[in-house]
């Protein structure tokens, strides 16, 4: 019982700034959602409207259209990075020249503000005066513009994405190799499995609960992705790259919809736990089937 | 000579795994099958309650709630489906 108690008060500091900062915002915001409130409007006032702003989410294109670019954007950065993380964590459990340098510089970006890195990725992909478009012009004659094509803007930030945060896939990844036993490796090549079969059958179910781990935390920010995608191409052309972030961003502050915005927020919360929580269940519970 | 019978021999018996049994059962006896097809505690249910109550409410608002039907049907379904998914999930 003592140390029970022990337990709680040592846990008193963290659950109380979790509360204050976590659950009492939710609960405002969820309550909020149910409201209407432009504090700039003809009423200034928090007035309740019922379920009026998600009857006015559904039917809303822009929330759909931006939904579908940010469940686009979510998929293509995801698997990409895993792949790309899996492949440089990999190399980097071999040893080569230059190892650590190119360890080094290879997770500088991951230390960098997204604001900043949008802010380099701007001045490098900007027609006139970015160094991307110049190669390509140069090399392939490829006419880079992504202020003015939405593929271009959209896969410049995919690629972005992929650039920042690739290094934390690779780090975890690493972190997980290498903490995997030998012997189950060993007996596979005595037994004669060659190395895809050692990958499907022993790699990857080993390392699974890393693999899933880093795939929720970059999943969850992915989906709220929005100083970098603002900076480099403000949510267009059009709306090619207004990520959900980017679009609440856009009803709160410039319009000052709070209410919609609050629902917004709640709709991108919901998707966000659904598929992480999908995610889980496709992965791991199946293990655990019920007899 | 006396006779014992083998039954009242007192074989020493391991509290700690008795104990661990007995707890076992009884967790077992709460953990009864249901239709989901993964193992669920009832906050597992709830959660998968709240989920399809969403995303029903959603469906409704944007389908049929236009063709005249109120969504308080829809928050009805979703308290009968989350009564079930509780009850026998």
């Amino acid at each position: 019982m003592h140390s029970n108690r022990l337990g709680w008060l040592l846990l008193a500091p963290t659950l109380v700034i979790l509360f204050f900062f976590g659950v009492v915002p939710f609960f405002y915001v969820l309550w909020l959602s149910f409201h209407q409130w432009n504090p700039f409007a003809a009423n200034p006032d928090i007035v309740f409207n019922g379920a009026d702003n998600f009857r006015a989410l559904v039917f809303d294109a822009g929330f759909l259209a931006s939904l579908g670019v940010t469940l686009a954007f979510v998929f293509f950065a995801v698997v990409s990075e895993l792949i790309i993380g899996y492949a440089l964590a990999q190399a980097f459990m071999k040893d080569f020249p230059g190892k650590a340098i190119f360890r080094t510089i290879h997770t500088l970006p991951l230390i960098m503000a997204p604001i900043i890195v949008g802010s380099i990725w701007k001045l490098m992909t900007t027609p006139s005066i970015g160094i991307i478009p110049s190669l390509l012009d140069s090399w392939f004659g490829f006419d880079l513009n992504i202020g003015t094509s939405a593929v271009a803007a959209f896969t410049v930030t995919v690629i972005m994405d992929i650039w920042h945060w690739t290094p934390l896939v690779t780090l975890t990844l690493i972190a997980a190799l290498v903490s995997l036993p030998s012997d189950p490796f060993e007996q596979a090549q005595i037994d004669g499995a060659n190395k895809r079969q050692i990958f499907w059958h022993i790699t990857l179910p080993m390392i699974m609960p890393a693999v899933l781990a880093t795939v929720f935390i970059r999943l969850m920010d992915a989906l709220r992705t929005v100083d970098e995608v603002l900076m480099l191409t403000g949510g267009g052309p059009g709306s090619a790259t207004r990520y959900l972030g980017v679009h609440i961003f856009k009803e709160v502050f410039p319009r000052t919809n709070y209410g919609y915005g609050s629902a917004i927020s709640i709709i991108v919360l919901y998707l966000t736990i659904v598929a992480c929580w999908l995610l889980y269940v496709s992965l791991i519970a199946p293990r655990n089937k019920k007899g | 000579m006396t006779y014992t019978d083998p039954k009242d021999i007192q074989t020493p018996v391991n509290l700690e795994e008795f104990e661990e049994e007995s707890r076992q059962s009884s967790k077992d006896a709460r953990r009864q099958p249901g239709f989901l097809p993964i193992e669920t505690n009832w906050f597992d249910r709830l959660f998968i309650s709240v989920v399809i109550w969403v995303a029903l409410s959603l469906v409704w608002l944007r389908f049929l709630e236009p063709a005249g039907l109120p969504l308080m049907i829809s928050n009805a379904i979703s308290i009968a489906i989350a009564i079930t998914i509780i009850w026998k999930g």
